[in-house]
């Protein structure tokens, strides 16, 4: 298989999205340069595909992914990987706001830190941060698994609808509506089995595993008062 | 949604053309109108004027009533005012000026004149630069590719609480402070109150606009001797909503975050120059290498960066 490399600058965005797909769909190899931290790069990509971004990218980056395997050399800005349905999302740096956003399934593996709010509403899937995770991660999500081995900034899981986020580190404060559960040794085996899968296993972990209080499953208004942070 | 950024260069430089390069990549985020602070080389007396008229074809004989309000506080114009020779009715006047006795007093009677010409700027070096349109459109209307100066801010405004005018619009000169100005992305929900209290101390607002309180209201803080840091610092418990926003005057720039951390900020600090911007592809334009990229995206963040002597002692 062939390497197309495709260059980015000041380009028009849909034109160097058109090239990429179209190059992929060839069944090439894709590496991207000079990103100059452009947004919405590589939206929608194919099933099987491969692309490598040589830079740091902008917002969006690898949204709606269908399968592809995305690596990012350096930092990715605002909701890498927002909506993607499967495939897999590397980050070699560090990963900005509302990292895997909605996401319903695949792999967000981030190797530096993640900003606010990562996980925000997400439907299913992994997201693992090697950093640490910032304020309000998983904020209202639903489904999936967040995974930090740094620890993680105020507001951890907060207002958690379902799904686990799962920390190894210092957690600085836990959010609204969740909570600390003790998880078990099969538990701990599959998180562990998962990281194996990147080169993370370390089974002198303590883990800490947090889960929705399902409080605000049943919110009514006049509690609301209990809710409000300000 | 708005955009905003900010330069400090460490020596005079084409701070223009790279404050239009920060908002030509910032246009999708508000294209109702756009604004510039820029920083020239300051005066060593008087002051510099940005003034807006409302109505071009009256602008002869309002600058002439205009005169006589400068006469009464013992001031003038030190050079013949120019203006903008757009087809567009406003007109963005720029006048140099005799220092007035007593800067506010002046201020105050001028402001009661702004329904025929608007005071947008004083300063020693700050002009403000705003109007209608893209980045690209103002500048081109206001010849600021050539403007040299040290620092500067710049504003794509997506309006939401107030009206769409080139009044209304960004930077916001914090009146009648000398040399401030800000540029703010968000909404400000408990301004009115704010506000209020200010004009009980005599302030004066123009606009509806949420988001000229805020340069005022550190201004006033500073004015009771408090650093510009804490001043920042303080917004972030007492300003209400949603806000990232910058605020320069001649010795230091500054920003600050709200506790939601809901407004992007990158910045890149290189060899005693900065570049600051709601979006890193706007810092790329002007750094189109990888560089170290400062992201402010946590909750109550702020902080100041020193511009001009005191940076290069720094």
């Amino acid at each position: 298989m062939s390497e197309v490399v495709i260059e980015v600058a000041q380009r028009p965005l849909r034109e160097v999205n058109t090239e990429i797909r179209e190059s992929l769909e060839a069944g090439h190899e894709v590496v991207v340069r000079d990103t100059r931290s452009r947004h919405n790069l590589g939206v929608g990509l194919p099933n099987n595909a491969h692309i490598r971004f040589e830079g740091s990218v902008g917002y969006y980056c690898g949204g709606l992914n269908n399968g592809a395997t995305v690596q990012i050399d350096r930092n990715a800005g605002w909701g890498v990987g927002e909506g993607m349905a499967s495939g897999a999302i590397t980050v070699n740096g560090y990963a900005g706001m509302s990292t895997g956003a909605a996401m319903l399934g695949g792999t967000v593996h981030v190797k530096g830190d993640a900003g606010p709010r990562c996980g925000v509403a997400m439907k299913g899937g992994d997201i693992i941060v090697e950093g640490k995770l910032g304020y309000m991660c998983g904020f209202m999500a639903h489904a999936g698994r967040i995974i930090a081995l740094g620890g993680a900034d105020d507001a951890c899981a907060d207002s958690l609808w379902g799904g686990e986020v799962w920390i190894a580190g210092p957690i600085k404060s836990l959010g609204v509506d969740s909570k600390t559960v003790e998880p078990s040794a099969e538990e701990v085996a599959t998180i562990e089995a998962l990281l194996a899968d990147f080169g993370l296993s370390d089974h002198s972990r303590n883990w800490r595993k947090i889960v929705s209080a399902q409080r605000l499953w049943h919110f009514e208004s006049r509690d609301a008062s209990k809710w409000l942070m300000i | 949604m708005c955009g905003i950024a900010g330069r400090i260069l460490n020596s005079p430089g084409r701070i223009g053309a790279d404050l239009l390069a920060l908002m030509d990549a910032q246009m999708h985020r508000g294209a109702d109108s756009t604004g510039f602070a820029l920083y020239g080389t300051p005066l060593e007396r008087g002051y510099l004027v940005r003034a807006m008229s409302p109505n071009r074809t009256a602008l002869s004989t309002d600058l002439e009533e205009f005169r006589a309000i400068l006469k009464a506080h013992g001031s003038d114009f030190l050079e013949d005012p120019t203006w903008d020779d757009a087809e567009t009715r406003h007109a963005s006047v720029r006048m140099v000026i005799e220092e007035p006795k007593r800067l506010a007093a002046w201020v105050r009677d001028a402001d009661a004149f702004s329904d025929h010409l608007e005071v947008q700027s004083v300063g020693r070096s700050l002009e403000i630069i705003k109007d209608l349109g893209s980045a690209a459109d103002v500048a081109e209307k206001h010849q600021m590719h050539d403007f040299i100066g040290t620092h500067g801010l710049g504003h794509a405004r997506l309006a939401t609480e107030s009206s769409v005018s080139p009044t209304a619009s960004h930077p916001f000169w914090a009146r009648p402070f000398p040399d401030v100005a800000i540029v703010h992305n968000g909404q400000i929900t408990n301004y009115f109150l704010s506000r209020n209290r200010l004009e009980r101390k005599g302030y004066c607002f123009m606009t509806e606009n949420d988001s000229e309180l805020l340069a005022v209201w550190i201004s006033d803080r500073m004015s009771q001797g408090m650093t510009q840091a804490a001043a920042l610092r303080q917004t972030i418990s007492e300003i209400d909503g949603v806000f990232t926003f910058l605020i320069t005057d001649t010795q230091s720039m500054g920003f600050v975050k709200d506790r939601w951390a809901m407004k992007p900020l990158v910045a890149v600090e290189e060899d005693g120059n900065l570049a600051v911007a709601t979006e890193e592809q706007a810092v790329r334009t002007i750094y189109t290498d990888e560089m170290q990229m400062d992201n402010y995206d946590g909750p109550s963040l702020s902080r100041t960066w020193a511009i001009g002597e005191q940076r290069r002692a720094a």
